[in-house]
Formats: C-alpha cells, structure tokens, sequence
C-alpha cells in the first residue's frame, strides 16, 4: 500500500487553512478557540495515523508538480521517521492546544498565539514529510519563524523581543548553511529529490565522494541540524526561548521543532553513515552536548530553565545515537525521540502548573508541594524517572541503547573511542542528577515561600496525564513499542526494524554504566546543592559562557556598524553617485578580463559623411557642455548631444530608437528647466580634487559602455534571434482571418514589446509604476524616519 | 517662464502634440510609435502647460480637479487622479495577458483579426497588442505626470 496524494496534502494543508480562520474563531468562540485548534490537531492526528495504516511506515512518495521547466515538485515522503515526527507534531498539538485554554486564560492576542501555533504544526508536518530538498527548506525556515512569533510573543517585554532575536538568527542561520548543504548535496548527485537519494543511499554517498564534496555536505548539514536542535555550541538560544509562553516551550521547544535537526540526522544517515568522519563528526558533537548542557542544567534555577538545558542534553543524546555507525546507533536515536517528546512535553506542562498555582519559576523557592498537586506529583514522577533512565522507565531502555552503541564504538576503535562511553555516563550523571532534582519540587521541605496552592482547571491536568500515561505504556511494554512504531523509525534512519529491549537480566557492560551512572547519581545528590553552586561560580567567568560569546558577537557587530555608517552613508548624493557608478563600471570591466571577454575588432571605419557631421556636432555639444557659464546652459548643449544622438539613429536607419530618443530627450529637457526655474543660476566653481574625481569617473563610465558594446558585438552566435523577430513579425503572405502564431504587425520593435517579449514589458512598466509610487512615497513621508 | 512668447506657442503647440501622440499610438503596430512612445509624448504636453501655466491653472481650470490632499508635501489633489492612472494601466496590461489565459493561450498571447470591407479603411487589421500597448501608455502618463507634478509641486 502507498500513501494517498490526498491525505499527504490535506495534512499539509489543513493546520495552515485553520491558521488564517482562526482570527475568525476567535471573534466567534473567544478563549474556547483552545478548542477548535485541537480538534484540527486531532484531525491531522487520524490523518497520520491513516498514513501510517496505509503505508505500514514502508516508503512511500507523492508528488504533484509545481515549477515543471525546472524540475521541481512538491514531493512528500513518507516513512516511518517522517510519520513518527508528524505524529507528535500533531499529538503533542493537540494536548498543548487543550492545555492552553488554562494556561492563557485571560492573556490577550488569543487570535496571534493560537494562528502562529497552528500555523507552526502545518510547518512541522511540512518537515516531517518533505520528499524535496526545496520543500523541506522552506518549511524548516517556516517553523524559524514561526518559533520566532511565538518565543517573541510578549512583544512588550526586552527580553522576549532579545531572546526571539537570538533563536532567529541562530535558527535560520543554521537554516542557511542547511541549504548550502543541500546545494551541495544536489551538485553532486544532481537531484533535490529527498526521495530518490533516500532510494539509493550507497549511491549517493558515491556519488558525493567521488565529486569530493562528502566532507561539506557532511559539514553544512551538520551545523544547520545543530543550529535547529541546539547542539553546542549553538545551544544559546534556547534557555532564553523560554521566554515563550509555557505551552509553546512544550509543543516547540521540547516535542516537536528542535526535533527538526534531530530528524535532519537521522533522514541523511543513511546516505552519509559509513565513513569515519561521520562517527567523528557527529557522535562527539551529540556526546558533548549531552554532557555540556546536563552539566548546565544542574547550575540552572529556574524551573524552565533547567528543562531547556535537558531538553538540549537529550537532544544531544539522539544525536549522539544516530552518530554511531552500527545498527544500534539509529535505534537509540529512534527510540529516544519518542521518549523525550513523551516525557520532556509532560515535564513542561508541569513546569507550566507550577509556575500558575505556586507562582514563581525558581526552584529554590519551590518544594513539598506534592499535597496539594497530587496528580502533578505523579506524572513528575514518571515523567521525572524517565528522563532520569531509572528502570524500568522508558528513558533506561533508550538509554541503555546509547550505552551499548557507544560501549560497541569503543570496543571496536579502542584508543580514544573510549572517551564515547566515558562522556556517555558522566552525561548521565548529571542528567540524573537534575532529573531528580525537578522531582524533589513536589517533596521534602515547604518553603515559607508557597502560599495557598490552587488545583489547576482540568485542562490543563489532562494533557500532562495523558503524556504521563503515554510515558508509562512505554515503560510497562517497550518491546510493543518498538514493534509498533519505533523499528519502522529506526528503519528509515538505517537501522533493523526488530530489535529488542528489556530490563536487563545478565550483566553487560550497558548494564554496568547504568549501575556507574545510577550510583555516582544517589552518592552525589547529597551535594546538589554544593554541585549547582560550584558550576555556577565557574560560569561566572565570562569566556566559559556560550552566551558571553554570541552577545560579544552580536553587539560587535552593532558597534561596527554604527561606526562605519557615517563613512559610508555620508548623506551627500554626489557621494553616493560616485561609489555607485565606480563600483558598477569597476565590476563590469573586471568581470570582462575575469571571464577573459574579447571586444570585437573594429576593422575599417566606413562612415558616411552625415554621420560624420552629427558625431562632429556631438563632439562640439560636449566640449561647450564643459565650459558652459550656466546650468540653463549646460542642459541646452546636454539636450544638442542627445538629439545629434537621435539624427545618428535615423541616419542608420532605426525611426523607432530615434523618435523615443526625440521623446525622452524633450521630456527631459522640459523637467529640466522646470526644475532649474527654482535652483540658482550657477553654484560656482568646484574644487580641482573634485573636478578630477569626476573627470576619471566620466571617463571609467564612458570606457565601460565603450567596451560593453565593443564586447557585446564581438559575439557572432550561429542563429541570431533577429532572423527569428524578422520571419515572425510582419504578416504573413497568406493568412487567416485571425492570426496568432505571427506578431502581424510592420514595426518589428513594437510587435516585440507587446507581443514576443510582453512579459518583459509588463514588467518594466511596473517597474515604472513603482518608481511613481517610490516619489509618492518618499515624499509623502518626508518628515518621518530620522526625526522619529 | 511664463512669458505671453510662451503662452501663445504652447497654445498652439499643445493640440498638435497631442494628436501627434494619439497618431504615434495608433500607429504603433506597423509604423514607429508604439504605448511608449506615445506616452511620454502625451507627458511633454503636460509639461509644457506646467511650465507656461503652472499647475493650479491645469488642475483648477482645465480638469477641475482642484483642492488639496491629506498627505503632507503631497498638496495637488490631482496626483491622486495620476495614480490611479497608472493602476488602470497596469491593470489593462495584465487583464489583456489574462483574456488569452482566459481563451486557453499562455499568457499574454496576442492576437491579430482582419475585418475585410470597412469603410474609408476598406481592410482594417484589429491586433490585440493595443490593448496591452494602451496598458503601457496609461502607465507611462500616469508614472510621469505623478512623479513630475510631486517633484513640480516641491
């Protein structure tokens, strides 16, 4: 079975659709709008899951064409990877969705937030089932900026404008060198089909071998999947993401957009795995970030912060799994997508909670408040072991894959392989270390800080539940898990879709990290306190922080150009002229000798004697233009030049050119002296520095045109056009009633302004259209802009 | 400028102009001329009347078109009528490549019909291409009277 265009399209569509309602819904339901989006969410869920029934998670392409003559369509690709991601965009949607009618109870633009929400899930499932390279770049670019709107959502407040800044510099940044990596992948192999590289991976990684181009494209990709899923150092944009309101970081910044790099690797590691450099590259970057940013969330103290730091942690985790060449690699990967999307977007609600009914977000000022959360309480618990991989929660088994994959790297590579497993657990220290901690929220002292806590509304429990619950069916049967959904997943990433996972029973190494990890965790707990301190107290040194980094940078830039401004835009038009045109002939001429352009020879001036005498006539306009006493002057000898030019255009027998020439030379004459009735009479005299500034200017211009034109005619293509404007033009000798094939009409020029090369007029009297709407403009607003 | 020298020719310039204008457009097809042409034509005579007369006298007393605009620095409440000018050009032009659309053409597909048996013309050749040269014209007389009159009114 196949997936059906209909459905692929519908699901594509539909959330986009609901986006431009919802400013409608909103007028109609209000805050119940929550509703309405879920129900969408829900309803692209069942389209997945039909997807998934159709296709078994077997590859399956759609297309419909969009730009034909160049080879692009909008193709969608659906596997099991692609199904996994789009279903917990449109899952983890529809609970986000059901959970903020409490959370933004009572906040204002419902209309933006929920559009921008479900706007951002169409985007997600554009991602997840791109078949093109195109249509998954301008989708992941989507998602940008929609993360953008949402993390800026709050457009009062300093930080959340800065923070939603950041992620969209670094995000589409990472996006950017994304496409690059594309182009390069589409140089070697000569398609942007996802589809048909996917088709042939062994192919592919030749082909891009042999063109040498294996390492960028490597290269590109990886830092466009690690801008996107904040892998070091790049993480800097999401702790301040979290300036979002909660439900966003669940739905974006946990479950589904971040996993966008995470899928990015795991869709080309089938066409890049093998060499070592794809080991090298991506499973020390996915390690790093594990342990780096677990090590930051234990120094974390706010509740979402902390969750941030994790979130980039587990992604580190995926990452680090796909990075693994065997087979086990893509099923860690795999797996721990679902397990993290299940109990990070849970863990976030709940933070979410806290934040509501206690009202603060800083842990220190949070705890024992499992009496009057109880059910928050429990799904901390489950979700909280998870992420900690204690068995026999779901994280330990995914966990245990990344053990096993990296123990199996080591032991195969010796040498300094073994720092995988070792960075591995000490990772997993720390990420059970502050898992544990975001569970002790709910236990152990009351600060005299909490006052009385509220039970939340029922919606904004349930969504938390039921991803606890997910969390739990995971737990309570992963091998059914796997059967279901995961080995389909860890199929497309190049692993076997039967695999098997449990709690251990002999003791393997994996079994003796998780008891290292496990251990050094309930030892160093007692001195979590002591451990949060110390990390921060070295992050104090500004050269340690990511951030430090990206600010110095950015306000560097800032500066920069605020001090080159005043260089560069002096303000003086006459300055302006000068570079522009400098720079215009500069490039054409060195452009010309780049590409090593010869001019035609002239051979033998055969000029009859009136155009000898208009040319004559010319030469004098100029050289009485340059000692011209007034401007009233100047513009009449100007206005000779041009009509010599128009007399030369009818003696070589072109009436068109020549009549537009007499035309525009009149208008602007005319305008000329309009504007000269206001301007006085002369300026004086220029300065000589300027004067042969200006001299060397004319005289660069006039050799650009001169070689242009001489370069232009040196070429002598075998089937001139004109031949073709000749034949078609006129009317043919015998002829119908009506004539569309031929331009029928006796002025060549004109038929092809109107009719050959219409397009091209239509655009140019746009053009002139706009400009007309530029002067309105410009001087409509005059007195706005700089005052202001 | 505007010396009674002046008056007086433009008087008798101005007519001749702008039937050279509308000949130069009709004419287009076979002969030189063509929208452009035409248009930038129709714009010197406007022009030539700022200059010798100034712009109130056109707007006020020829087109009856007088008063002001809520836009600052925008004052001649004429320039309004050239924008929309040029919007009905761009409008003509693009709506002409939609009828062959429209008939199943590729865009912009231009036609050419011949009418036997019309008086005075005896065979008339009726192109399609006019119309799209008329969007062309209206754009030109509209862009530049709008820019010459803002940048006039200065």
């Amino acid at each position: 079975m196949s997936a059906d265009l209909t459905t692929v399209l519908a699901v594509v569509a539909v959330p986009f659709i609901a986006a431009a309602v919802t400013p409608l819904v909103v007028r109609w339901l209000g805050e119940a709008t929550a509703y309405f989006a879920a129900v969408v969410a829900l309803a692209c869920f069942a389209l997945v899951g039909v997807l998934a029934a159709a296709t078994g998670g077997h590859p399956s392409t759609v297309s419909v064409g969009w730009i034909p003559a160049y080879d692009v369509a909008l193709t969608f690709y659906v596997d099991g990877l692609a199904l996994l991601v789009a279903g917990l965009a449109t899952g983890v949607g529809a609970l986000v969705f059901v959970y903020s009618r409490g959370y933004m109870h009572g906040e204002p633009n419902q209309a933006k937030y929920y559009a921008t929400m479900l706007a951002f899930m169409g985007s997600m499932i554009g991602v997840a089932l791109a078949g093109d390279l195109v249509v998954l770049f301008v989708f992941w670019e989507f998602t940008s900026v929609a993360s953008f709107l949402l993390i800026g959502f709050y457009t009062g407040e300093r930080s959340s404008r800065r923070a939603a800044r950041k992620a969209l510099l670094i995000t589409v940044g990472g996006g950017l060198f994304m496409l690059v990596g594309f182009l390069v992948v589409a140089a070697a192999t000569g398609t942007f089909s996802l589809a048909s590289l996917v088709a042939d991976p062994a192919g592919t990684r030749a082909s891009l071998q042999a063109a040498g181009l294996y390492l960028p494209a490597l290269g590109f990709l990886v830092v466009g999947a690690g801008a996107k899923s904040a892998q070091v150092p790049l993480h800097v944009w999401l702790p301040d993401a979290m300036a979002a309101p909660t439900p966003v970081s669940a739905f974006l910044h946990a479950a589904t957009m971040v996993k966008a790099g995470v899928y990015l690797v795991g869709r080309f590691r089938p066409l890049l795995v093998g060499p070592e450099a794809w080991t090298v590259v991506v499973a020390t970057l996915g390690l790093v970030t594990m342990a780096v940013t677990a090590v930051l969330a234990v120094a974390a103290t706010d509740t979402k912060e902390l969750l941030a730091y994790s979130t980039a942690s587990h992604l580190g985790l995926i990452v680090a799994g796909f990075g693994f060449a065997d087979v086990v690699g893509a099923e860690t990967g795999a797996f721990h997508i679902l397990n993290h999307a299940a109990f990070k977007a849970a863990l976030f609600l709940v933070a979410g909670i806290l934040a509501h009914e206690v009202g603060t977000r800083r842990i220190a000022e949070i705890g024992g408040v499992a009496r009057d959360l109880p059910v928050t309480a429990a799904v901390t618990v489950v979700a909280g072991l998870s992420m900690a991989g204690i068995p026999p929660f779901a994280g330990f088994y995914s966990k245990e894959l990344l053990f096993e994959v990296s123990y199996q790297a080591a032991a195969d590579a010796g040498g300094l392989a073994w720092a995988f497993p070792a960075i591995a657990v000490a990772g997993s220290v720390f990420t059970f270390l502050y898992s544990i901690r975001f569970v002790m929220l709910f236990f152990g002292d009351r600060p005299a800080s909490v006052g009385a806590i509220h039970r939340p509304p029922w919606t904004m429990l349930a969504p938390p539940v039921v991803l606890a619950g997910v969390v739990a069916a995971v737990s309570v049967a992963p091998q059914t898990t796997i059967d279901l959904v995961v080995g389909m997943v860890a199929e497309s990433a190049g692993g076997h879709a039967d695999f098997h996972v449990g709690v251990p029973t002999t003791l393997k190494p994996p079994v003796v990290m998780s008891a290292i990890t496990i251990g050094t965790g309930i030892v160093l707990f007692r001195w979590y306190d002591r451990l949060h301190t110390g990390i921060a107290a070295v992050l104090d040194r500004p050269v340690l922080r990511a951030d430090w980094w990206y600010t110095t940078l950015v306000d560097g830039f800032t500066r920069a150009g605020a001090t080159a401004t005043p260089w560069i835009q002096r303000g003086a038009l006459r300055t302006y002229a000068v570079w522009t045109i400098a720079t215009m002939s500069g490039v054409t001429l060195v452009a010309y000798v780049a590409a090593g352009a010869a001019p035609a020879t002239v051979q033998g001036l055969d000029l009859a004697v009136p155009i000898v005498l208009v040319l004559l006539v010319a030469l004098v306009a100029v050289a009485t233009l340059a000692v011209a006493p007034s401007h009233v002057a100047g513009v009449l000898t100007l206005s000779i030049l041009g009509f010599m030019v128009a007399i030369f255009y009818i003696l070589a027998s072109a009436p068109d050119l020549a009549l537009t020439q007499l035309v525009v030379e009149t208008l602007v004459l005319v305008i000329f002296l309009l504007v000269l009735d206001r301007l006085p009479a002369f300026y004086g005299s220029i300065p000589t520095g300027r004067g042969a500034r200006d001299v060397v200017l004319s005289v660069l211009v006039g050799a650009t045109v001169t070689v242009t034109v001489l370069v232009t005619t040196a070429a002598t293509p075998t089937a001139p056009i004109n031949n073709f404007f000749i034949e078609r033009a006129p009317v043919p000798p015998t002829h119908g009633s009506i004539l569309l094939d031929y331009g029928g009409g006796g002025n060549i020029v004109n038929v092809i302004l109107v009719d050959f090369r219409a397009f091209d007029t239509l655009g140019e009297i746009s053009v002139i259209a706009l400009a007309g709407l530029s002067v309105l403009t410009l001087i409509g607003m005059r007195d706005r802009g700089e005052t202001e | 400028m505007t010396t009674v020298v002046l008056r007086t020719t433009v008087r008798v310039v101005l007519p001749i102009v702008l039937l050279v204008s509308i000949v130069l457009f009709l004419e287009g097809h076979n002969h030189p001329g063509g929208g452009f042409i035409a248009g930038v034509l129709t714009t010197t005579a406007f022009a030539l009347v700022y200059i010798a007369y100034g712009i109130e006298f056109l707007e006020d007393e020829v087109l009856d078109r007088g008063g002001e605009t809520g836009v600052p620095h925008i004052r001649h409440r004429i320039i309004e009528d050239y924008r929309a000018f040029f919007a009905l050009g761009l409008a003509i032009a693009a709506g002409s490549g939609l009828v062959a659309v429209a008939a199943g053409y590729p865009f912009l597909t231009q036609a050419v019909a011949f009418v036997h048996g019309v008086p005075l013309y005896d065979d008339l050749e009726l192109a399609s291409a006019v119309v799209f040269d008329l969007g062309v014209y209206f754009v030109v007389v509209g862009s530049l009277l709008t820019v010459l009159s803002v940048v006039g009114g200065e």
